[in-house]
């Protein structure tokens, strides 16, 4: 019994999905590799024509050798085919080439240090304003009298209507200028270094981390806060909600077991992508705050034309959303069992 | 002793949206007794104020609804309580599902999606007793599922793996936990296929014959009632038009709306083609003056239209509001 189940579980359930998950990384990436080639521009006499303007002297014949060893370096020599074989070999050894703006500082290390300024600050902040908005949002539906939560509805909606960089803005100006209890901007005080053993440090860089996080929060929380209000304003005249108050259970059991608990099951659906897309960063936010993040990376590259930065930075974006809706789908059926093994 | 005595009970849905206000009368002077051990019956067609009749009854009284009038008084042994106005707290803690249990009106959808069955069970007998022995629940819970002729397995079943007439089953096992002194079901067994109807009938007929509760039972099929009810209600458009023992009600209708609910019924070896009633029952935001039932009636008189009948007894325990029939006439 016990064997049979776990082969229906891998066979029906474990292995469409993982098909599901390698094709969409599959073609996301294809993608990746193929608009930037049908861009008009090119980056090899981008880069070539930079050098030259900026002066130095060189022979026709460097000028040539240069252009070479770039095109190899970006992947760009060969036939389109060679080309797309040679870049996922690159991809499978973590090669995504060098920046073009930090030459020649490869991507991936350049990656590999923001990244965890971003998921330290932003996954974090993604939970809270999950856990709150949806507790509140379940609540200000179920008890619609209670004046606190129309207080709190007021409030998420005012703030979830003003984009988000005033937000940035406005808490900046209050808290790190009027009110002085932040720091303006980074994620540690200038000229420490970074020392991930000192509890000082650690502490440093949550404070610098303060107002970042709660402007995620507040503008993520009203998010949730209107998507939970919809879902459980239907849940509430559902009959078996309409028979738990007829048998007179208790409001928080109610609350709890019999209306949060199903209408949570489509927002840790979005929950999931909301996450993935984390590794993209929070891009206008990481500016404002001058956070060390992918977000901040992302602007830069964009404004620099820095191909290889933004391919880069796009293929952790996709395999991060592929990754966190697999893992959502394999955990569905601990949440709703009417998917269970189907 | 009556267990439940209604009096002159008027519930009315009032509404306003845009300023304009907008009142269906859904129970308008109703008054009738429930006695210990007996399975009562209301019959009637949909919109005829039999869903809103058992909201008051039960306590489950929300806006837009307001009972305006009357009273529900409910006696159960030496305790008694006033339905419309006891608190609620008071209603959970002494009435609910003790005493009162309900087999809502698609009961198929009553159970929790996402949550084992068991978890109903516990939810509710947690709620009213409180659980300090989980084995103790769980061997109850199991022998109460047994002796209603359930097996054991439906606890741990989700919904969705259980099908409509054993969720049907299970919420009538969820209703009689505690053994209440009265068991409200509300079209129990519409959309089930006839074999299951009679086994969820005869499942509620033995556990009011073991456990000597009362039933009421509310279905629009008349057919139902003439196997289960010992005393029959006849709705029409919020008010009684008829109320008696059930052989009474089915042997001489005084009624021309119950004649016709009668007459429509199926016998066997019968060949003629069955003749629907002309019309629709009123809308009740402008019910007709007079006898509700006057537009249809085959037998309508001029006093019909301006005169609401009586309600008057005719013979012992039979109860008629028509112009037609005289308290001495028979």
């Amino acid at each position: 019994m016990g064997m049979a189940l776990m082969r229906k579980f891998i066979f029906r359930y474990l292995i469409p999905r993982i098909i599901q998950y390698l094709t969409i990384i599959f073609v996301g990436i294809t993608v990746t590799f193929i608009i930037p080639r049908l861009a008009p521009t090119d980056p090899v006499e981008a880069q070539v024509s930079t050098m030259v303007a900026m002066g130095s002297s060189l022979d026709p014949e460097s000028i040539e050798a240069m252009r070479t060893a770039l095109t190899d370096l970006y992947g760009l020599s060969g036939s389109p085919v060679e080309q797309y074989f040679t870049f996922w070999g690159r991809l499978f050894r973590g090669d995504l080439g060098p920046s073009l703006d930090n030459f020649p500082t490869p991507v991936s290390s350049m990656i590999g240090q923001a990244l965890p300024y971003t998921l330290r600050l932003l996954i974090p902040a993604v939970i809270i304003s999950f856990i709150f908005g949806n507790v509140f949002g379940a609540m200000s539906s179920y008890y619609p009298e209670n004046k606190a939560l129309k207080v709190i509805e007021v409030l998420g909606q005012v703030v979830r209507s003003i984009p988000y960089y005033i937000v940035a803005i406005v808490l900046l100006v209050v808290f790190a200028y009027f009110i002085p209890i932040f720091p303006f901007s980074g994620a540690y005080p200038l000229g420490t270094r970074p020392d991930w053993s000192s509890p000082e440090f650690i502490l440093k860089t949550i404070e610098h981390a303060v107002l970042p996080a709660a402007t995620l929060i507040l503008i993520g929380f009203g998010g949730w806060f209107v998507g939970m209000k919809s879902l459980t304003s239907n849940i509430i005249s559902e009959d078996y909600v309409v028979y738990a108050e007829t048998a007179g259970l208790r409001k928080n059991t109610i609350l709890t077991q019999y209306i949060m608990r199903t209408a949570i099951l489509p927002q840790l659906t979005a929950l999931a992508m909301v996450i993935g897309t984390v590794f993209s960063g929070a891009l206008i936010m990481e500016v404002v705050f001058g956070y060390p993040g992918i977000g901040g990376l992302a602007i830069r590259a964009i404004y620099s034309n820095d191909y290889s930065m933004i391919m880069g930075i796009t293929i952790y974006s996709i395999i991060g959303v592929a990754t966190a809706v697999f893992v959502m789908d394999l955990l569905y059926p601990l949440f709703d069992p009417r998917v269970r093994y189907q | 002793m009556a267990l439940l005595s209604v009096k002159n009970l008027h519930a009315y849905y009032q509404t306003e949206v845009y300023g304009i206000s907008r009142t269906v009368r859904a129970v308008d002077g109703v008054s009738f007794d429930l006695f210990p051990n007996e399975i009562y019956g209301v019959a009637g067609e949909s919109s005829c104020g039999k869903t809103t009749l058992i909201k008051v009854i039960s306590g489950s009284i929300k806006p837009p609804l307001k009972a305006l009038e009357g009273s529900v008084n409910y006696t159960f042994g030496d305790y008694s309580v006033d339905m419309l106005r006891a608190s609620q707290d008071e209603l959970r803690q002494n009435v609910r599902w003790k005493e009162i249990s309900y087999v809502m009106q698609g009961s198929m959808s009553v159970l929790n999606p996402v949550r084992r069955v068991i978890a109903t069970f516990r939810d509710i007998v947690d709620t009213h007793e409180g659980i300090t022995d989980k084995q103790k629940f769980l061997e109850q819970t199991r022998a109460h599922v047994n002796r209603l002729g359930l097996p054991t397995d439906v606890l741990d079943a989700y919904p969705h793996q259980l099908s409509g007439g054993m969720r049907q089953r299970v919420a009538i096992a969820l209703a009689t936990v505690f053994q209440p002194s009265l068991i409200i079901a509300d079209e129990p067994t519409t959309a089930l296929d006839v074999v299951v109807q009679r086994g969820v009938l005869q499942m509620i007929k033995e556990i009011q014959a073991i456990s000597s509760n009362t039933v009421l039972l509310v279905t629009h099929d008349m057919a139902v009632h003439a196997n289960v009810a010992d005393r029959l209600m006849i709705m029409y458009a919020g008010r009684i038009a008829e109320e008696g023992p059930t052989e009474t009600i089915f042997n001489e209708p005084l009624h021309p709306y119950t004649q016709h609910l009668i007459r429509s019924l199926p016998m066997i070896g019968e060949r003629s083609t069955k003749v629907s009633l002309e019309g629709a029952p009123p809308n009740l935001a402008h019910p007709p003056t007079g006898c509700r039932f006057h537009p249809r009636c085959p037998y309508v008189m001029d006093v019909c239209r301006t005169e609401v009948p009586e309600l008057v007894t005719v013979k012992e325990r039979h109860r008629v509001a028509c112009h037609l029939v005289k308290e001495d006439s028979l």
